[in-house]
C-alpha cells in the first residue's frame, strides 16, 4: 500500500515533468497547438494519478492532506492544476500553460524531496476550526497563484502590444481584458478564501495556546502575503498602481510571501 | 466512370472585364447551375462564382463536354469563342481536385487565406444539392472539397492573421479587448483610411462611432453612415474618457491629441484600456502616449509592418497547407479508385458465396444428421476460408494502380480467374 502510493507519487511527477517540457518546448513552434494538446492531456494523466495519490493520503489519515509541507506542496498544486484545467477548457487558454504546469511540476517536487506526506494529527489539529484553516488557506493559496499566473501573461501581452513586436507567446494569449478578468476573479475569491484561512487559524491558535503572541516564519510570511495582496486587489479594482512593472514586482513579493509561509510549515 | 472536369477563369488568367462579364449573382445561381446540368454528356453540376474567379464544375463521361461547358460560358459572357478562351483553364479529375481543395482554403485567393471563399464554395455545393445536379462523385468531391478546407483553416493559421491595414487595426483591438461589441470608437477627422477602419470595426458591432471634424456637418453625415453620433472637435478630451479605440485620420499638421490630453483621460478611464490609432501624416498623436499604462499607440507605419508580418507568416502557413492538401488528394484518389472497383468486389463476394452455401448444403446432406452445434461449426468454417481466400484478390482490387489500364487489367483478370461475367 505505501509503495504503491509513493509510486503515484513519482507517476505524477514523471507525467507533470513530462507534460511541462512538451508545453515549454511548445514555444518553439508557435501556433502549432499539436504539441499544446498533447502536454495537455499528459498533464491530466498525471492529474489522475494525482488525485488517487491524494485521495490515498486522505484515506489513510483521515483527514484531508493539509498537515505538513509535503502534504500542503502537493494538494495546492492539485488544486491550482484544477483550476487550470477548467480555464483551459472553458477558454482555451494556452499561454496559462507555461507558468502553470512548472509551478504544479516544482510543488510536487517538494511533496517528493521532502519525503513520507503522511501524517496523523494532534489531539488539538482535530478541530473542525483547524480543517477549515487549512482547507481555506490552501485553496485560496492555490486561487492567488491562479490570479498570479495571468497577471504575468497579462504583462507579456501588455509588452508585446506596446513594443510593437510579436513575442513567442503573442499567439498563445486571448485578449488582455480576458487575462485581466481572470486575473480579477482568481484575485478576488482567492483573498476572500485566504482571509478566511488566516482568521481561522488565528481563532484556532487562540483557542489552543490563549495569550501566546509568538509568530514564526508562516504567520510572518502569511500575514506580508494578505497585505500584498490586498494591494494588489485593489490595483485590479481601482487602477492606482499605475504601471505593470510596480504590479509585477508587487506580485513577485506576494508570491515569494506565500513560498515563505509554505515552507514555513516544515517548522511549524 | 465520370471524370471531372473545371472550365473557368480567375484573377490570373481574366482581366476584371471579363471575369465581370462571366459573373454569375447569388440571385441567378440556381439558374446558371441548371442551365450548366442540362447540356448534353454532363452527369453532375455546379457553379463556383466570386469576384475573383467564375469555375463550371461538372463530372462526365465524355471528353466532349468539355467545348459544350465552353460554348456555355462564351454565351453567358456574350464574347466570342476566341476572346474568352484565352481566359479560361481546363482541369482534369486529379487536378481538378487539387485545385478545388486549394481555392476551398484559401489557398488560390488574391489575398491568400482571405475567408470568404470557403462560404462561396458551400453556397456552391448548396445549390448544386438543392437542384439535385450532382452526381455520385460531384457530391463526393465536394463534401471533401469542404471537409479538407476546415482542416486547413483549423491546422494551420492560414486566415489568422490580418493583412490589410484596417484588418490589422481591427486584430489589435481584439488582442486588447477581446470582445468589441461593448465598445465606443471615436473617430478623428474623415481620412480615407480612418473611415475605412472605422467601418471594419462598425461590421464588428462595436456599441457606438462617435466622429468628430473640424466642420461639424461632415461629421454628421459620416456619423450617419455608421449609425454614430457626431461631436464638437474641442470636446475631444471628454471623449477620451469613454471610447476605448481611437482613430485620428486629419489633415491637421499638428497633434490633435498631445501626452497630458491623455494622461487625464487615463486616469478617470482607471483600469480600462485606451488604444489610439494614428493614420495620419503628419501625426496627429503625440508618441509620448505610448508611454502611458495601459494605452496602446500605433501609427500607420505601425500598422503596415504589422499587416506585412501577418502577410509573411500567411505565406509560411500557406506551405503547410500545401502539404495537408497534397496528402489529402491522394488519400481522396485513391478511396475513388477502390470506389471504383466496388462492383466487381460485390459480384466477387455473391460469386464465392453461392458456391459456399451449394457446397456446404451437399456436404452436409452427405453427412446425415448432425447437432445444431456441429452445423454452426461447419458454416463458421466455410464462411472463415471462403473470407481468406477473397482476402488478397480484395485487397488487390482495392489498391490497384492509379493508372486506368492497369485498373483495367486487374479487374479483367480477378474476373476470369474467378469466373465472372
Amino acid at each position: 500500500m505505501r509503495l504503491a502510493s509513493t509510486d503515484l507519487l513519482y507517476a505524477a511527477l514523471a507525467l507533470y515533468g513530462a507534460g511541462t517540457s512538451i508545453a515549454l518546448a511548445s514555444l518553439l513552434f508557435p501556433r502549432q497547438t499539436r504539441a499544446q494538446r498533447a502536454a495537455f492531456i499528459v498533464m491530466i494523466s498525471g492529474f489522475v494519478a494525482h488525485t488517487i495519490f491524494i485521495g490515498t493520503i486522505c484515506v489513510r489519515t483521515g483527514h484531508p492532506p493539509l498537515v505538513n509541507l509535503a502534504e500542503i506542496a502537493a494538494f495546492i498544486a492539485w488544486t491550482i492544476l484544477l483550476i487550470d484545467l477548467v480555464i483551459y477548457t472553458r477558454l482555451k487558454i494556452y499561454a496559462a500553460a507555461f507558468i502553470v504546469y512548472p509551478l504544479v511540476f516544482l510543488l510536487l517536487l517538494v511533496t517528493a524531496i521532502v519525503g513520507d506526506p503522511f501524517t496523523h494529527l494532534n489531539a488539538a489539529q482535530h478541530a473542525s476550526l483547524f480543517t477549515a484553516h487549512l482547507l481555506t488557506s490552501a485553496l485560496g493559496v492555490a486561487v492567488l497563484f491562479i490570479g498570479l499566473a495571468f497577471a504575468l501573461i497579462a504583462s507579456f501581452q501588455d509588452r508585446s502590444l506596446k513594443s510593437k513586436k510579436r513575442g513567442r507567446l503573442w499567439d498563445w494569449i486571448p485578449s488582455l481584458d480576458v487575462c485581466n478578468s481572470v486575473t480579477l476573479r482568481a484575485l478576488s475569491a482567492g483573498f476572500v478564501l485566504y482571509t478566511a484561512g488566516l482568521l481561522a487559524g488565528f481563532a484556532w491558535s487562540l483557542r489552543v495556546s490563549p495569550g501566546s503572541s509568538e509568530m514564526h516564519a508562516k504567520q510572518i510570511g502569511a500575514l506580508i502575503a494578505w497585505v500584498l495582496f490586498a494591494i494588489l486587489l485593489d490595483s485590479q479594482l481601482t487602477g492606482f498602481l499605475r504601471t505593470r512593472r510596480t504590479t509585477l514586482a508587487l506580485s513577485a513579493a506576494a508570491f515569494a510571501a506565500v513560498m515563505v509561509s509554505i515552507f514555513g510549515i516544515a517548522h511549524a | 466512370m465520370p471524370e471531372l472536369i473545371i472550365v473557368g477563369l480567375n484573377h490570373r488568367t481574366a482581366p476584371v472585364a471579363i471575369r465581370e462579364s462571366v459573373h454569375v449573382s447569388s440571385d441567378g445561381l440556381e439558374n446558371a447551375i441548371s442551365s450548366l446540368r442540362a447540356l448534353p454528356g454532363v452527369e453532375g453540376a455546379s457553379l463556383l462564382s466570386t469576384c475573383n474567379r467564375v469555375e463550371a464544375i461538372v463530372s462526365a463521361t465524355s471528353e466532349n463536354v468539355t467545348v459544350a461547358v465552353v460554348d456555355w460560358l462564351c454565351g453567358r459572357a456574350g464574347v466570342s469563342r476566341d476572346e474568352l478562351e484565352k481566359h479560361l483553364y481546363v482541369l482534369h479529375h486529379d487536378e481538378a481536385v487539387d485545385h478545388l481543395f486549394r481555392v476551398a482554403s484559401g489557398l488560390d485567393s488574391m489575398i491568400i487565406g482571405e475567408p470568404q471563399i470557403g462560404g462561396q464554395v458551400r453556397c456552391a455545393f448548396q445549390a448544386a444539392r438543392k437542384l439535385a445536379s450532382f452526381d455520385p462523385l460531384l457530391r463526393q468531391v465536394f463534401e471533401q472539397t469542404l471537409r479538407v478546407a476546415k482542416r486547413v483553416r483549423s491546422e494551420t493559421g492560414i486566415g489568422l492573421h490580418a493583412v490589410s491595414i484596417p484588418y490589422a487595426a481591427v486584430e489589435l483591438a481584439k488582442k486588447i479587448f477581446g470582445d468589441l461589441t461593448d465598445l465606443r470608437v471615436l473617430l478623428i477627422g474623415a481620412g480615407s483610411m480612418g473611415e475605412l477602419t472605422a467601418e471594419h470595426l462598425h461590421k464588428q458591432r462595436v456599441k457606438q462611432v462617435i466622429v468628430a471634424n473640424r466642420s461639424y456637418d461632415n461629421a454628421v453625415t459620416l456619423a450617419r453612415r455608421f449609425g454614430g453620433e457626431a461631436v464638437q472637435f474641442d470636446s475631444l478630451e471628454q471623449h477620451l474618457v469613454e471610447c476605448d479605440i481611437v482613430i485620428a485620420s486629419t489633415s491637421a499638421p499638428h497633434f490633435v491629441i498631445d501626452r497630458e490630453h491623455v494622461k487625464r483621460a487615463a486616469h478617470k478611464r482607471r483600469t480600462r484600456s485606451l488604444f489610439l490609432i494614428d493614420l495620419s501624416v503628419p501625426r496627429n498623436i503625440d508618441p509620448e502616449v505610448a508611454t502611458i499604462d495601459r494605452t496602446y499607440l500605433y501609427n500607420v507605419d505601425d500598422l503596415r509592418s504589422v499587416a506585412d508580418a501577418n502577410a509573411e507568416l500567411r505565406q509560411a502557413e500557406a506551405r503547410d497547407a500545401d502539404g495537408i492538401i497534397a496528402a489529402e488528394a491522394l488519400a481522396f484518389r485513391k478511396r475513388l479508385l477502390a470506389h471504383d472497383a466496388v462492383p466487381t468486389i460485390v459480384e466477387l463476394q455473391k460469386r464465392v458465396e453461392e458456391i459456399r452455401a451449394t457446397e456446404l448444403e451437399k456436404c452436409l446432406r452427405k453427412m446425415g444428421p448432425i447437432t445444431i452445434a456441429q452445423r454452426e461449426a461447419m458454416e463458421m468454417f466455410t464462411l472463415q476460408m471462403t473470407n481468406k481466400i477473397l482476402h488478397y484478390p480484395i485487397v488487390h482490387l482495392r489498391e490497384a494502380s492509379d493508372q486506368p489500364a492497369e485498373r483495367e487489367s486487374a479487374r479483367r483478370t480477378v474476373r476470369k480467374v474467378f469466373g465472372l461475367r
